[in-house]
């Protein structure tokens, strides 16, 4: 007995290693929900607050290049301004969607990875909430998966689990664009109808069916199509609108007036 | 320990987690290649550690990189695994009858001995982290490649700070 009991203090480091071990696996394996676990995402406030401090860092290096951006951006919309404020008539669509934007700073960012995340530098204390639609200036960038309170974690384009309903700009047959790992700038939209007439040079722009996006947010444009493998459907390469691997700051969509069509699904479902 | 030591010891766990998370986090090379230096700490641990201690560090310092990396778990267990062997791996490169107090560095195991001790605490971890990520396992060719090439990449990360540390250098 005694020596059976020197044996175990003189190995307890045994068990430690093996309770260890059965930890980091659970934590590991554990949360087939870890998605809405904030805490082990970069949306917890601790890595929030590292990353901010570096992308702090490398903001200051790319100010000139932001300035610039932000300029075409401001004649852009003057632009438009200019543009409504000469039309005589209302535009029904735009008058109901009450759009309240978000702007974000990215303080993480990936796209060499097989699954990138971005995280940005607002959360549900700005009213981020998962589900949310994330764009720039230039298009669609992907949708907001998990929100801590101060930041979040945005799923991009570039990620494995994204699927987002697109289509051809004018016309109405739509598509799930998705991404296979490789390349950063090109997607791949599936399941577009073999019928509808995509050709290269083609706009492709959201669809505005889900709560996620306005409708016509652009998202890029045509490299190529071929017929997919079941003959029904096409595979169209699309060359992104915006460059993932260059984005400082994102716009998120935190109200649309889709909020009301949801909630007219839940009643009829309900 | 005593508290000089265990000082240390933090601000080199607190210095190898921000080197991890801030830089080579973001180093992807290929899509593949990625360098996990922080198991510099637990190459360092020296023989009068006692086992337990040496699992709790390593323990610690994966969870916290876990905790900036968005991956629970996957470097505590991996760094957990590699600090359960690393002892016995530092006897396999110093001679038998060895018993004095051993911080392994090239100086105390010479340069040869601790290339190869670096080369296979480095092929340990990555192998054990690599696959861990990959479950469930797909695509075997670059599963290896990913943890050939990032062995390579890490095993040369330590080999330069041997040197750098030391000052000049000694011959592989």
């Amino acid at each position: 007995m005694r020596s059976l009991l020197d044996f175990l203090v003189r190995h307890s480091y045994v068990f430690l290693f093996i309770l260890l071990e059965i930890l980091s696996l659970v934590l590991l394996f554990g949360f087939n929900d870890r998605q809405k676990e904030a805490f082990w995402t970069s949306a917890n406030s601790m890595s929030g607050t590292l990353f901010e401090w570096r992308s702090g860092v490398d903001g200051f290096f790319m100010l000139r290049k932001e300035n610039a951006q932000l300029v075409e951006e401001n004649t852009r919309l003057r632009n438009l301004l200019s543009a409504i404020a000469d039309s005589q008539y209302v535009d029904l669509e735009r008058s109901l969607s009450t759009e309240g934007v978000v702007a974000a700073r990215v303080i993480d960012n990936s796209v060499r990875k097989d699954d990138n995340y971005i995280t940005i530098n607002k959360g549900r204390r700005d009213g981020i909430e998962p589900g949310m639609g994330v764009y720039c200036a230039d298009g669609v960038v992907g949708v907001i998966m998990v929100s801590g309170r101060r930041y979040s974690v945005v799923m991009p384009i570039l990620n494995g689990n994204t699927s987002i309903s697109c289509k051809k700009k004018g016309s109405d047959s739509f598509g799930f664009l998705e991404w296979s790992g490789g390349d950063p700038y090109v997607a791949q939209l599936r399941d577009m109808p073999y019928h509808s007439a995509v050709e290269i040079g083609d706009t492709i722009v959201t669809t505005g069916f889900s709560s996620v996006f306005r409708e016509n947010v652009p998202v890029g444009t045509v490299a190529s199509v071929e017929r997919s493998k079941n003959g029904y459907t096409l595979k169209v390469q699309v060359n992104l609108a915006v460059d993932l691997s260059d984005l400082s700051w994102v716009y998120i969509n935190t109200q649309t007036a889709d909020d009301e069509i949801e909630e007219l699904y839940k009643e009829i479902l309900n | 320990m005593d508290k000089e030591s265990f000082v240390r010891r933090i601000f080199a766990l607190i210095g190898l987690v921000l080197l991890q998370v801030l830089f080579l986090n973001r180093i992807c090379l290929f899509g593949y290649v990625t360098p996990l230096f922080y198991i510099w700490m637990i190459v360092r641990f020296d023989s009068s550690m006692k086992r337990s201690g040496i699992l709790l560090w390593a323990f610690f310092l994966g969870l916290i990189i876990d905790l900036f990396s968005g991956t629970p778990g996957l470097n505590a267990a991996s760094a957990t695994l590699l600090a359960m062997f690393q002892p016995g791996i530092v006897k396999l490169f110093v001679p038998l009858d060895r018993h004095d107090v051993l911080v392994p560095s090239s100086a105390s195991m010479g340069g040869r001995p601790f290339a190869g001790y670096l080369l296979l605490m480095a092929a340990l971890h990555h192998t054990v982290y690599f696959i861990l990520r990959s479950i469930p396992l797909g695509d075997w060719t670059v599963l290896v490649l990913k943890i050939v090439f990032s062995t390579l990449l890490t095993f040369v990360l330590m080999l330069v700070t041997e040197h750098v540390s030391r000052g000049s250098g000694s011959k592989r």
